[in-house]
């Protein structure tokens, strides 16, 4: 018995040591660490093996958290990159003022729906915010009737479903409800998470993957999710609903509304980067596109960390974004002078 | 007396777990303090659990920073921990009574030591594998037959995967305890004229009452505290109280490890600190519950030995 | 079923009985039915899906995002329960020792009531501790040591208590022939008393082990989790484990992530239930639960 268990400890020993052995045969890589947001979370996917594939050494971990875990953990130093849709609160930066928030891409939310046989929904922030405070609870409500003329609503209770983790898309989700509903503006308000109002049936899912399976599993629910799911959400048989934008046109997230949207703030753009581009203005601009942000602490581990975070943060800027990893995920490049903000704020980082 | 270093050595070795056990607790203790001063008993009686308006500036409540409109209450999830418990319960006991009398009076001693196995194998399924056959099977299930609005993420989901995992425990202590009834109290009953299993339910089943207690006790500090496949089919209630089985609920357990990433944006560090209150109500609720599964465990032993 | 089931009925009175009592064992045989059909149906399930999933390369690759192989998850979950493995073992070994030879007092049972009070603390708690203390406060990051350390808390007082248990089934008698020789507390602990007790020793170890490799809770906030393997570091470093993909890859809408998570879910099962059945069927009469 004793000779067994002495065995089992050598061979478990000798793999213990062969993995170190294999850790320390590339010394030079530095390994990088990203987590956060799961709406950017497939473009990572992308960019790491294209990154890795042409800078030999780098080594970048990415995982789906959520934007609340990503800009957390990279505020607390356990990862290098966070990844958010959400920028940094002036309270968070007040507090920590080594923190950027560098956008590296331009992202848009789709409200999709499982209604059998219905593919052509429109809605409004209003009608978005009834649902969620569980004013509106069924789909003939006749809110929903008159936004959509001529569509047959069934005579079911909606079930609604939001992020349970902290998560950027509920945090640019609840701000277009915000800009656009006066009521939730003033009681619910935007976060990476927020109290969500009591509403019979609302379901809590994590990150936009469980949004997306939750939505399928469940007939006549409703869920926010990131644009870069849009290819799985058709695959579930999901609709996507058309959104009521600041100009009082219903769209769709396409290349030509996102860009509308975006074009609006290429030059109003500040210097940290942290600005909303809900609910805004034009004829054709969709109502919820957002940056895609890298949390960023200026602080990093060692010299070699921060150079490694600087290249792979500016290849993402650059190269990462051209349409061929975009187009996967349906997002848009930073437009050229914000991509210069954005270098600029790559450059603090020591 | 001799000075002797072995026994020291051993010693030291095992006051490291009440070393650990009283680091956990105190440390919830103070990390939580602040958060128990601003909550107050309002913590464990309200439905609203609201992290604030992070992206405005915090204010200060009685002395302490917090972001504004922050306020946790916990009613919900204790509410959300109870029920499930409770009907897990409900649906493991009769089963496992079922279950364990069969094993211990109608199977043969021969394939007895197989099933038993069977029974007591559910008990070391890791619980995400439980979370995962409750995603894939139960909650579609649920889903098409039983709810009303189609959806099987919920309250009855996460009572019957507890009840699964917990049915071997109430099982096996009870098959342990009907294998020791002793044979002239079975035999006394069968030449009263009862029938086989008059005797197992008017003559065993009052001697392993106590023990049956315990085994339910323990049952239920372990559904009070499972968190992983709670979490997975739960449908993560918040700010409601469950008024049907079929409604999304949070335990204290599965909202712990759902939020803990949500509250570290918090630049107050409150909501951290109110997870950490959770944790400490969740920590007494189970160590409740586990002292009394003890006392009575102890309790049914003394009976038995009188016997 | 029994003798006086088989005596032609004298009575309605006694035919309600017999019925009644009929009745009664149908409803247990399906009490035991329902308890084990839900395992079968688990084992069933996860071996068929996650056998469709089966493919060397599962073994050979590393996760890349939600597809690849388990390399790092497998790699991950031997590390860190090697590392509480060797955390726990010495820990709970000696405590075991402390309890069973020298501690029939007060102190004894206060150490016993509190190492079962830490084997019912949910494993949330203490997941939640690490990751406040280790993680962030002491700045490990996610990493294996602080992995190893929850892990560690988690079934020290369970291998404490199982290696009280089998020390105390060593009959006194060779103790105190032991000590009658002149041997000194160490010799008569680990030349006498010990060697007779292994096997209730390593079966807790290797309970101990199914339960570290089939952990989740404690782990999240910990390991974190890493698409690469072990990086040689302890600190700073995030290592992967198999339950993480079952909880995570389960929640993906794709059947490619499904696929992974069903076959690291076949993976930590057969492990667990390997070393249950064959603990089992090895110490039949002993039980540990």
């Amino acid at each position: 018995m004793m000779n067994l268990l002495r065995a089992g400890a050598a061979a478990l020993a000798i793999t213990a040591a062969v993995g170190a052995v294999q850790a320390k045969a590339d010394t030079t890589s530095v390994p990088l660490v990203e987590t956060g947001s799961s709406l950017l979370y497939p473009l990572f996917n992308l960019w790491v093996p294209a990154y890795t594939a042409s800078h030999p050494g780098a080594d970048i971990t990415t995982t789906s958290t959520g934007s609340g875990a990503g800009i957390a953990q990279s505020l607390k130093g356990l990862v290098n990159i966070g990844a958010s849709d959400a920028y940094l609160s002036d309270s968070m930066v007040k507090a920590h003022s080594n923190m950027l928030s560098i956008p590296l891409a331009i992202a848009s939310q789709a409200i999709n729906y499982n209604l059998p046989g219905i593919t052509n929904l429109k809605l409004s922030g209003p009608i978005l915010a009834g649902i969620y405070t569980g004013k509106i609870t069924k789909w003939n409500d006749p809110a929903i009737a008159a936004a959509n003329p001529g569509v047959t609503l069934p005579d079911h209770v909606i079930i609604p479903i939001h992020r349970l983790d902290g998560s950027g898309d509920t945090f640019i989700f609840t701000q277009y409800l915000s800009d656009s509903d006066a009521s939730w503006g003033s009681t619910v308000k935007f976060g990476t998470s927020v109290s969500w109002p009591a509403v019979a049936g609302g379901l809590g899912a994590n990150g936009n993957p469980g949004m997306v399976a939750a939505a399928k599993a469940n007939p006549y629910s409703i869920a926010y999710i990131g644009v870069s799911f849009a290819d799985q959400v058709a695959q579930a048989g999901l609709g996507q609903a058309e959104l009521l934008n600041k100009a009082g046109n219903y769209v769709l997230p396409t290349e030509a509304t996102i860009s509308a949207a975006a074009d609006s703030f290429a030059n109003s753009t500040p210097a940290d980067e942290r600005v909303s581009m809900i609910f805004a203005p034009g004829a054709q601009a969709y109502p919820i596109v957002n940056y895609e942000y890298a949390i960023i602490n200026t602080h990093q581990a060692s010299g070699a960390v921060a150079k490694a975070v600087r290249e792979f943060l500016t290849w993402a800027i650059t190269e990462g974004n051209s349409m061929s990893f975009l187009k996967k995920v349906h997002f848009m490049p930073l437009p050229p002078a914000v991509v210069e903000l954005s270098k600029a704020q790559i450059a603090k980082i020591k | 007396m001799k000075l002797r270093p072995f026994r020291l050595a051993v010693l030291g070795l095992s006051l490291l777990i009440p070393a650990a056990l009283c680091a956990v607790v105190l440390f919830l203790v103070i990390y939580s303090g602040q958060a128990i001063f601003f909550n107050g008993l309002h913590f464990l009686t309200q439905i609203s659990w609201n992290l604030g308006d992070m992206y405005s500036d915090p204010v200060t409540v009685r002395g302490v920073q917090v972001p504004s409109g922050a306020n946790y209450g916990i009613l919900v999830f204790i509410v959300g921990t109870l029920a499930s418990s409770a009907i897990a319960i409900l649906i493991a006991v009769p089963l496992a009574m079922g279950a364990a009398i069969f094993l211990a009076e109608v199977v043969s001693p021969k394939i007895r030591p197989i099933l038993s196995m069977l029974v007591e194998l559910i008990a070391v399924v890791p619980s995400v594998v439980f979370g995962l056959w409750g995603i894939a099977v139960l909650v579609p299930l649920i889903g098409h037959y039983l709810a009303p609005n189609g959806s099987g993420y919920g309250l009855l989901a996460a009572s019957i995967v507890l009840a699964l995992m917990i049915t071997p425990i109430i099982a096996s202590t009870l098959l342990d305890a009907l294998l020791q009834v002793p044979r002239e109290n079975r035999e006394s009953a069968f030449a009263l004229g009862a029938t086989h299993f008059e005797v197992v339910t008017k003559a065993m089943m009052p001697m392993v009452r106590t023990t049956l207690i315990g085994g339910i006790v323990l049952a239920l500090g372990r559904a009070l505290g499972e968190t992983m496949a709670v979490l997975m089919v739960s449908g993560g209630g918040l700010n409601i109280l469950p008024t049907s089985l079929f409604s999304p609920i949070s335990t204290i357990a599965s909202f712990v490890a759902g939020q803990l990433d949500s509250a570290q944006t918090d630049s107050t560090n409150m909501s951290v600190r109110a997870l950490s209150e959770i944790a400490l109500v969740l920590f007494f609720i189970t160590l409740g519950v586990n002292a009394c599964a003890k006392l009575l465990s102890t309790g049914a032993l003394r009976v038995r030995k009188r016997a | 079923m029994s003798a006086s089931a088989l005596k032609s009925p004298r009575s309605a009175h006694e035919l309600r009985r017999i019925i009644t009592s009929q009745i009664g064992w149908a409803l247990c045989g399906i009490g035991l039915l329902l308890v084990i059909a839900p395992l079968l149906d688990i084992v069933g399930v996860v071996a068929w899906r996650g056998l469709s999933a089966f493919s060397w390369h599962l073994f050979t690759e590393n996760t890349t995002g939600p597809n690849g192989g388990l390399l790092n998850a497998i790699e991950g979950t031997l590390l860190i329960t090697l590392f509480a493995m060797l955390i726990a073992i010495p820990l709970g070994v000696g405590a075991g020792i402390h309890l069973s030879e020298y501690g029939k007092n007060r102190l004894g049972s206060v150490i016993r009531f509190m190492s079962d009070t830490l084997t019912g603390t949910p494993s949330i708690v203490l997941g939640y501790f690490s990751y406040i203390v280790m993680i962030i406060g002491f700045g490990w990051g996610f990493s294996l040591i602080a992995a190893a350390i929850t892990l560690a808390i988690l079934i020290v007082p369970y291998l404490a208590r199982i290696t009280e248990l089998s020390l105390q089934q060593v009959p006194n008698t060779m103790r105190e022939a032991a000590y009658a020789l002149g041997a000194k507390d160490s010799t008569v602990v680990f030349k006498v008393v010990l060697p007779a007790a292994a096997s209730g020793v390593i079966t807790g170890a290797l309970l101990a082990l199914a339960i570290s490799v089939g952990e989740t809770a404690p782990l999240i906030y910990t390991a974190g989790w890493s698409n690469y393997g072990w990086s040689g570091h302890f600190t700073h470093s995030p290592v992967g484990y198999l339950t993480y993909v079952i909880w995570t890859f389960i929640d993906q809408p794709d059947a490619k992530s499904h696929a992974l998570a069903f076959a690291a879910a076949f993976l930590v099962m057969m492990v667990v239930l390997a070393i249950n059945i064959g603990v089992r069927l090895t110490v039949r009469r002993t039980k540990f639960n």
